[in-house]
């Protein structure tokens, strides 16, 4: 019989050895998780299509030749352990075992090149693109310009920020690059990542077959806020791509006089115009008014506010620019709902009230962004990001309610 | 009292004295002529003290070693020297190449005699000199000789290549290669074979490669080399009308692309044509990225000399005074071309304002716009 002390003794040394394994049971349950908007095993466009047909065999190659050798380890742990037995004797080299083991790997290598070779060449193919749209990054969020393309009916350039729009089953390519330090830009269920490096224009493509949110993040450490420099790509269905180019093309509407928001309108001529560009926007004298960022922001760009309800987030998509039931709305829309809601833009009801007060109360205590002006000495006065402006809470009520406008 | 040497230096600097005589009152003083003469006639009586002073440099007898007493050595360099001295000299009568060689075979004589020489003096023990050589040159000759023999093994089998037939040749490549990996993997096996039996390996296998050599170059190149040939240069193909299977690729990924090139203009015949990177077609309008650098490839296909101006808006100078903002190429003759790089801070708003032109060219625009 054994006592339930000495049962205990015998097992300590055991559970001590064991004590890695609740991580190995988190990270294994990580990979169940449902909630993965950027999982990089499931493809929804036929370029990342292309990459999971060629990551999911050499995974499987990989990981039976990875069994092969810890199993081949283990076993040799196990069988040749120290039991005190003297040390055998010592041999030096075994050319033939040695080639087989070279030749083997140097096979299932070619063959791997020869596949990856090919889809590598595949995803760069560019001759058959239909829609072009600028990729620019910037610390620390993306702007995103349509160049004129009648055929697509942008008769006038169109620029938004964090959430890059564009039509299902259309082969778009990006032309990206950056204004400060390398980027990269990444939608996993779309198709693999590519660096947006000043100076130089790297083509990339993107193509999905269903309408719906597709998220990402930068992928090339920026800086500060380089974990909060995410982007989101939205495919509509043609006919709703057509209207959101209508939407984005469409005239400036100044708030009526004598209401908040055109109190509001002031109060963003003072403050904002210098970084922020709203299209159509006049100064009191009748005069356009256009911002400049060059002047004022070290990677000389700032947001263009003009249709900023129609994107449902904000600050590089680090913040939502709706409330989280209203954004459940849009995100776990159907296929045949999604592009409706998506269009619908942001409500008075669904503004996410709270983030966006505080963004504009105090936008570096909400991202980190070194817009401190007392440390920007090496940037010669210009700021790196939005910075502390000292608004009133009239002033930003008034502002909240012009921003509504913005559709 | 004169010494062997001495005798040549005093010989010489005589000649060089009467030279310069001939020279400064027949042909006439030029500096760089009278120079060179001088030159020689210091350098002559330099030398003639100098061998006068050590005399030579010879030891006294009786303190010579018993080696310097000996023949020297049997020597194949004066024979080797003389037929690179006849090299340069065809040389100078036909081809530099000839002379390079002349000049090359003359060079190494003189390292390799130099140094044989030197060595024999050493010792009076033959097997230590040979040493003493060895040690000196080995690290100079080897090295050189195995650039020589692998030269000739790459130029004959250059010569094969470009004999047969271009599949022919990709079956051949693989055969070679896999001989010589699986002479490799051979001596890798058995590292302590006979010394004797891998020399023939290796000088069985590059004799066959410059034997074949021969025959290639006896049977000349591969037709469709000797066309390629014939037409000028090989590279042709590349810039034909046709697009090349090789040289066309991923055209849009080249390095103007990447740098940042939105925009080909091209001044045809007298019309502006305009194309944007990724948008099929001409186009009328051409959108610029806000505030990135952003180059615009201009070429002039229209006799005469043109350049592309862009008019990007105005600037206020002083109240209520306006100056246009421009930015041009250099004015360019016909088959020439340029980039104009444009950062454009600015969105354009109302149309019209921002546009690329020809001076002196009517009725033809491109907007530039501006997002
Ligand atoms: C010194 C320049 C500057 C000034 C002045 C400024 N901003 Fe910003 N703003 C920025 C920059 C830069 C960002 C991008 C920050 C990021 O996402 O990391 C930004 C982002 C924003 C965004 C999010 C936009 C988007 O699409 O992601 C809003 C909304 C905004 N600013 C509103 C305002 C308002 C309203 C004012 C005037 C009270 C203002 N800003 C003044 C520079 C400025
Ligand atoms: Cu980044």
């Amino acid at each position: 019989m054994v006592s339930a002390g000495q049962m205990v003794n015998r097992l300590t040394p055991v559970l001590r050895r064991l004590k890695f394994l609740p991580l190995v049971g988190f990270v294994a349950l990580a990979g169940c998780a449902s909630n993965a908007p950027q999982d990089t095993w499931a493809p929804e466009g036929p370029n990342a299509q292309m990459i999971d047909d060629l990551q999911k065999p050499i995974f499987a190659v990989a990981g039976i030749v990875g069994l092969i050798v810890f199993g081949a380890i283990a076993f040799a742990m196990y069988k040749f352990r120290d039991r005190g037995q003297p040390i055998p004797e010592q041999t030096h080299g075994k050319p033939v075992l040695e080639i087989t083991l070279t030749i083997i790997p140097a096979l299932i290598l070619t063959v791997i090149g020869v596949f990856t070779v090919r889809t590598v060449f595949d995803l760069a193919k560019t001759s058959d693109t239909e829609m072009v749209i600028n990729v620019t990054g910037q610390q620390w969020w993306w702007e995103y310009d349509y160049p004129v393309q009648e055929e697509l009916g942008i008769t006038k350039p169109i620029i938004t920020s964090g959430q890059l729009v564009f039509p299902v089953g259309t082969k778009v390519m990006l032309r990206q690059t950056s204004r400060d330090v390398i980027h990269s830009y990444w939608i996993p269920k779309l198709n693999g990542k590519r660096d947006a490096v000043p100076g130089r224009v790297h083509l990339n493509r993107l193509e999905a077959d269903q309408p719906g949110i597709y998220a990402g993040q930068c992928t090339e450490f920026c800086g500060l806020s380089h974990a909060n420099m995410r982007m989101e790509a939205v495919a509509l269905s043609k006919e709703d791509f057509a209207k959101w180019v209508d939407q984005q093309l469409a005239d400036y509407q100044a708030p009526a006089e004598g209401t908040l928001a055109k109190e509001g309108e002031t109060v963003f001529l003072n403050q904002c115009v210098r970084c922020h560009q709203v299209n159509g926007l006049k100064r009191a004298d009748g005069t356009p008014a256009i911002a400049a960022p060059d002047e004022n922001v070290v990677s000389g760009a700032a947001p263009n506010l003009s249709k900023l309800m129609t994107r449902n987030t904000f600050a590089g998509a680090m913040f939502d620019l709706v409330t989280p039931e209203c954004r459940a709305d849009v995100w776990d829309a159907s296929r045949e709902t999604f592009g409706e809601k998506y269009l619908a833009g942001v409500s008075e009801e669904c503004l996410n009230q709270t983030d966006l007060r505080s963004w504009l109360r105090n936008a570096p205590e909400m991202k980190p962004m070194y817009a401190n002006p007392a440390l920007l000495t090496s940037t010669g006065g210009k700021y790196r990001g939005m910075p502390y402006l000292a608004l009133s809470e009239n002033d930003i009520e008034k502002l909240v309610a012009y921003l509504l406008t913005l559709k | 009292m004169f010494t062997t040497s001495s005798k040549f230096y005093v010989a010489l600097t005589v000649l060089a004295a009467v030279s310069f005589g001939v020279y400064m009152i027949l042909i006439g003083p030029s500096s760089i002529g009278a120079t060179a003469l001088f030159g020689m006639i210091a350098v002559g009586i330099l030398f003639i003290w100098l061998s006068l002073h050590t005399r030579d440099a010879d030891t006294d007898d009786e303190f010579a070693s018993g080696a310097a007493a000996d023949a020297p050595s049997r020597s194949m360099w004066p024979l080797v020297g003389a037929a690179g001295a006849l090299l340069t000299l065809i040389g100078t009568l036909t081809t530099p190449l000839f002379f390079i060689l002349g000049l090359i075979v003359v060079v190494a004589t003189f390292v390799e005699w130099g140094i044989q020489a030197w060595a024999d003096r050493a010792s009076s023990d033959p097997a230590y000199n040979a040493a003493v050589r060895a040690k000196i040159l080995h690290p100079i000759e080897f090295p050189v000789i195995a650039a020589i023999g692998l030269g000739v093994i790459i130029i004959s089998f250059a010569e094969i290549m470009l004999a047969v037939e271009r599949s022919a040749g990709a079956v051949l490549f693989i055969i070679v290669s896999s001989w010589v990996l699986a002479a490799g993997v051979v001596v890798a096996i058995k590292p302590n074979m006979r010394r004797g039996i891998i020399t023939v390996i290796v000088v069985v296998g590059s004799l066959a490669i410059v034997a074949g050599g021969l025959l290639g170059n006896a049977s000349g190149m591969r037709e469709e080399l000797v066309k390629a040939a014939e037409e000028d240069h090989f590279m042709h193909r590349e810039c034909g009308p046709e697009k090349d299977k090789y040289t066309d690729k991923l055209a849009l990924e080249s390095v103007s692309s990447r740098s940042a090139v939105v925009a080909t203009v091209e001044f045809i015949d007298g019309k502006l044509v305009a194309r944007e990177q990724g948008v099929p077609g001409e186009r009328e309008t051409i959108t610029i990225p806000r505030s990135n650098p952003s180059s615009i490839i201009f070429r002039n296909k229209t006799e005469g000399e043109f350049r592309l101006l862009a008019v990007t808006g105005k600037t206020m100078v002083s109240e209520g005074v306006y100056e246009v903002d421009e930015h041009c190429t250099q004015l360019i003759p016909a088959g020439a071309e340029q980039l104009l790089t444009l950062t454009m801070a600015k969105p354009t708003l109302e149309g019209g304002e921002f546009y690329l032109e020809v001076p002196g060219v009517e009725g033809q625009r491109v907007e530039l716009v501006v997002p």
